[in-house]
């Protein structure tokens, strides 16, 4: 006798679920949906409800949590889901991870914990390990079933991204590892508490397996008060509308999300195929040595979107083509991988009240056994795949604009090539206290891409969260208190040029204060700027541009503060005072993409920089009021304006019109006289390939991604090569 | 009221970069669409270009994909200029400028520290051969294919999703036929 329905067992559950979606094309085989037929206010207000407890969880629950990113930023996530793991609905927040929870329930089933260790009314199942649905360690996921007369009808759901993951790199972005031995405090599915509660022994791991216990104690029992409320208000729910009501309006609920979703996409979309891409650059070489030799080495990245929307509407993401699986932090099993890819998906298509797994319904996927995005060995590391295939998410958001436009719907156009950054901190007092942190600010706040009507705004989106935000930084420095922060800005000129130009990145400059025995700094970024954000620009545009990151080690900031010498407020300005002969330092590193461990001492700059996304449109077509404005504003300077969008500024901000049609004349005789036909280009480009003229690093990813038969027939075939060729 | 929101001037001037962004909330806040969107969105694009060729799609700011006669749809600029059947690439019949240096990518990567790591990345930027617009950028490992952005099913659109269907149907209208032609290339 199982728990679910008519004694099915949770494992009869979960393949029902797939099996009737397949044979009658409908969530749970819903052709009919008499609730909503018969009533649909009434649906609607049950929704209503379920939605609300969420959001009353997630309201109630933050004030419980520690971390910043849970407390002020709202990365937390409250969800109802059906006993098969379908979410329902959800509060604000990291919604990419609904697309998680039935690959998490699924879990449980087939880990047949419905008979080792039960599966009972108050118990509390734990997990952030990557092969169990949750992305990586930072994402911690708790479930809470739900029962109503013995019977499981339901689950409340939690989960949060916590400050500190455990990782042999401090902080809750480890951008190194090379194994899930290296990840951090992973815990497969773990019944942890009981009763409604945790137990004791759990919390002792989060003091003993963590760097920051004590904020992650309270994180934990945010996830369980959240998960706790969420269950009283779906029992007030079936309280209000009956029980027989609450199965069926949650069936409902999903089968009609599924049926907008694919009603949007016929409305909105033209059928066919849209290729969207991104590369990126991880090097490890010579940083990971003897310890990990199967980590010393450098890669390219190749994330290929092969989207086709067929004639029923059903997407078909096609990943065949990505890399193989490595001993490197961008791995990342499929259930994380679709889940941050949706964070592309939701904007352009989720339009409804809630969200929802309807999305999982729509979407036929194909990443490769294999691949980094799938793979095969269980131990793999997955520190930080969400950053590295998870951001597939941008090339999602292209394709969809992409499939839009040719529709006529260019205000559904939604273009970034995000560059999320962040960064953790280790370190030794000077009275001998160890701490750690890890900082998730700049995540939340992304600028936007150009879209076909406006530019690109800085500082307003985030990918993780619908509900950007930056943080507080004077929280931040009260739990980082060695970060100083002396300079944020919008940085001139740092984004991808366009008729309509992307939003401006964002500098920023921490003075390294007191840090005392030690700290050591890592960075993560899942736009290295070796390669840039995404392969294409938009209809002309230029894309995205990558982050930065400088230190300057033993610098003579303390005395230009005394001094009372204006602060370096970006990575542009640090350079030219440093050029400049008035910032000093004893050495000066900088790095284009991720970096571990980079001992920092009393007096030192940390610099990043991010944010600068891409451009849409022909720069030489921009509006010259957007120009004046641009110039005023000093988002760009007089330079480029004349170089890159043929526009001359005079002295008063004012567009010269005569002198500016010249220049933009100039400008395509230059273009004519740099170009060649293609066909002469592709003469001189085949011969280089046959010749294996090639850098090793762009050659190793082609030699790996060749293994695939579809890439390797579209090289070959594009460039006329023999079929034995190899790199 | 979705009629008044997204009527047909309004349209335009979201095609011309030039609605204002509070209106362009308004579209898209509609909800349902306004249902004759292509419909309207063609017959203003038809408007626009200077030539006749009937405009099935618009694929890019500048290029849209036209039937020319019966039996051959090929892209097309907003200039005049044709790129050829639209199952090939059009990028194989542009202009392109490849920039493969620190100091070439400069000129339009404006911040330096953006500047993609050019050991084994260039930029390619494709011009229009007629009135050199910039109709696409690159940025990509050295030897990548360029990049064939979209390929619609025309057919389907037409007959089965705006119950339209065009004079000449064929199966193999959604095929891509870029390595067709560097087959042709190759044998020169």
């Amino acid at each position: 006798m199982g728990i679910g329905e008519n004694g099915k067992t949770l494992i009869e559950l979960v393949e029902e679920r797939e099996r009737i979606f397949k044979e009658t094309g409908h969530a749970y085989g819903l052709k009919d949906m008499p609730l909503l037929d018969s009533d649909p206010v009434k649906l609607m207000k049950f929704q209503s409800r379920l939605i609300a407890g969420c959001v009353s969880a997630r309201e109630t629950g933050r004030l419980i949590a520690a971390s910043p990113a849970a407390l002020l930023m709202g990365e937390l996530l409250f969800m109802v889901a059906t006993p098969a793991g379908d979410v329902i609905c959800s509060s604000h927040g990291l919604v990419g991870h609904i697309q998680c929870v039935p690959f998490f329930i699924k879990a449980f089933a087939d880990l047949n914990y419905e008979e080792n260790p039960g599966i009972n009314e108050g118990d509390l199942f734990s997990c952030n390990d990557g092969l169990y649905g949750p992305p990586h360690a930072s994402d911690c996921y708790l479930g809470l079933p739900i029962f109503h007369d013995g019977e499981l009808i339901a689950w409340a759901i939690a989960m949060n991204h916590i400050a500190e993951a455990g990782a042999v790199v401090a902080g809750n972005l480890p951008a190194f590892s090379a194994s899930t031995f290296t990840d951090g405090f992973v815990y497969p599915p773990t019944k942890s508490g009981e009763n409604f509660q945790q137990h004791k022994w759990w919390e002792m791991y989060w003091h003993r397996r963590t760097r920051l216990g004590r904020i992650n104690v309270l994180d934990d029992k945010m996830r369980a008060a959240g998960a706790i409320k969420v269950h009283a208000i779906v029992h007030e729910a079936i309280e209000e509308f009956g029980i027989d009501y609450f199965k069926q309006g949650i069936k409902e609920i999903l089968e009609r999300e599924r049926r907008q979703l694919m009603n949007l996409i016929k409305t909105q979309a033209v059928p066919g195929k849209v290729n969207s891409l991104r590369f990126h650059c991880v090097r490890y070489k010579d940083q990971i040595g003897k310890l990990f030799p199967n980590s010393d080495r450098d890669w390219l990245f190749h994330f290929p979107l092969d989207m086709t929307i067929t004639p029923d509407g059903v997407m078909h993401p096609d990943y065949e083509g990505l890399n193989t699986e490595a001993d490197f932090h961008g791995n990342i099993h499929p259930s994380g991988a679709i889940a941050i890819a949706a964070l592309g998906q939701w904007p352009m298509v989720a339009h409804s009240s809630t969200t929802n797994t309807s999305l999982s319904y729509a979407m036929d996927y194909n990443i490769p056994k294999g691949s980094m995005g799938n793979p095969s060995n269980p131990f793999a590391a997955v520190s930080m795949g969400v950053g590295v295939v998870g951001y597939q998410c941008v090339p999602f958001q292209q394709a969809f604009s992409t499939f839009f436009f040719a529709k006529g719907f260019y205000e559904e156009c939604f273009l970034r090539g995000a560059t999320p950054y962040g960064y953790g901190l280790e370190g030794i007092f000077e009275d001998g206290e160890r701490w750690a942190g890890g900082n998730f600010s700049c995540i939340g706040a992304d600028s936007t891409g150009g879209q076909p009507y406006k530019d690109g705004s800085p500082c307003n989106g985030a990918l993780t969260n619908p509900e950007s935000d930056h943080g507080e930084v004077e929280l931040f420095e009260f739990l980082e208190p060695t970060q100083l922060n002396i300079g944020r800005k919008l940085v001139p000129n740092y984004c991808g040029h366009g008729k309509f130009r992307g939003g401006l990145g964002m500098g920023g400059v921490h003075l390294i204060t007191k840090p005392g025995q030690h700290l050591a700094i890592s960075i993560f970024t899942s736009v290295s700027s070796e390669c840039g954000a995404t392969g294409t620009g938009d209809c002309g545009g230029y894309p995205a541009l990558g982050t930065v990151t400088y230190f300057y080690h033993g610098t003579n900031m303390y005395e230009l503060l005394d001094k009372g010498v204006p602060y370096p407020s970006d990575f542009i300005e640090a350079k030219k005072m440093y050029d400049d002969g008035i910032l000093t330092a004893e050495s000066v590193e900088c790095f284009p993409g991720d970096i571990s461990n980079i001992a920092c001492k009393d007096g030192d700059l940390y610099i990043w920089g991010c944010h600068a996304n891409s451009g849409w449109g022909d720069p030489l077509e921009r509006f010259y009021d957007l120009l004046e404005e641009d110039v005023k504003y000093g988002w760009l300077t007089k330079d480029v304006v004349q170089n890159v969008y043929g526009v001359v500024v005079d002295e008063d901000g004012k567009v010269n019109e005569k002198e500016s049609e010249a220049q933009r004349k100039k400008i395509k005789e230059t273009r004519k006289e740099k170009s060649v036909d293609t066909k002469d280009w592709w003469k001189a480009e085949r011969k280089k390939m046959l010749d294996k003229d090639i850098h090793e690093l762009a050659a190793e990813m082609y030699r790996d991604c060749m293994t695939y038969e579809k890439f390797s027939k579209q090289l070959k075939g594009v460039w006329q090569l023999p079929d034995d060729y190899n790199l | 009221m979705g009629k008044e929101v997204a009527r047909k001037e309004k349209i335009k001037d979201l095609i011309d970069g030039t609605l204002p962004w509070n209106e362009v909330k308004d579209i898209i806040r509609l909800k349902p669409k306004d249902d004759d969107r292509f419909e309207k969105v063609i017959e203003i694009l038809q408007e626009k270009v200077s030539w006749d060729d009937k405009v099935l799609l618009r694929i890019s700011d500048k290029l849209y994909i036209v039937a020319k006669g019966k039996g051959e749809r090929v892209v097309k600029c907003e200039c005049g200029q044709e790129f050829g059947d639209y199952r090939v690439n059009w990028k194989y019949n542009a202009r392109i400028r490849v920039r493969k240096t620190k100091e070439e990518i400069a000129e339009v990567v404006t911040v330096e520290d953006g500047i993609p790591n050019t050991d084994f990345m260039e930029m390619r930027e494709f011009y229009c051969p007629g009135c050199y617009v910039q109709l696409g950028v690159e940025v990509v490992p050295h030897g990548y294919p360029p990049i064939f952005e979209i390929l619609p099913d025309l057919d389907t659109l037409y007959r089965d999703w705006l119950g339209k269907p065009l004079e000449d149907e064929s199966p193999d209208w959604f095929e891509d036929r870029t390595t067709k032609l560097t087959e042709e290339w190759g044998k020169e």
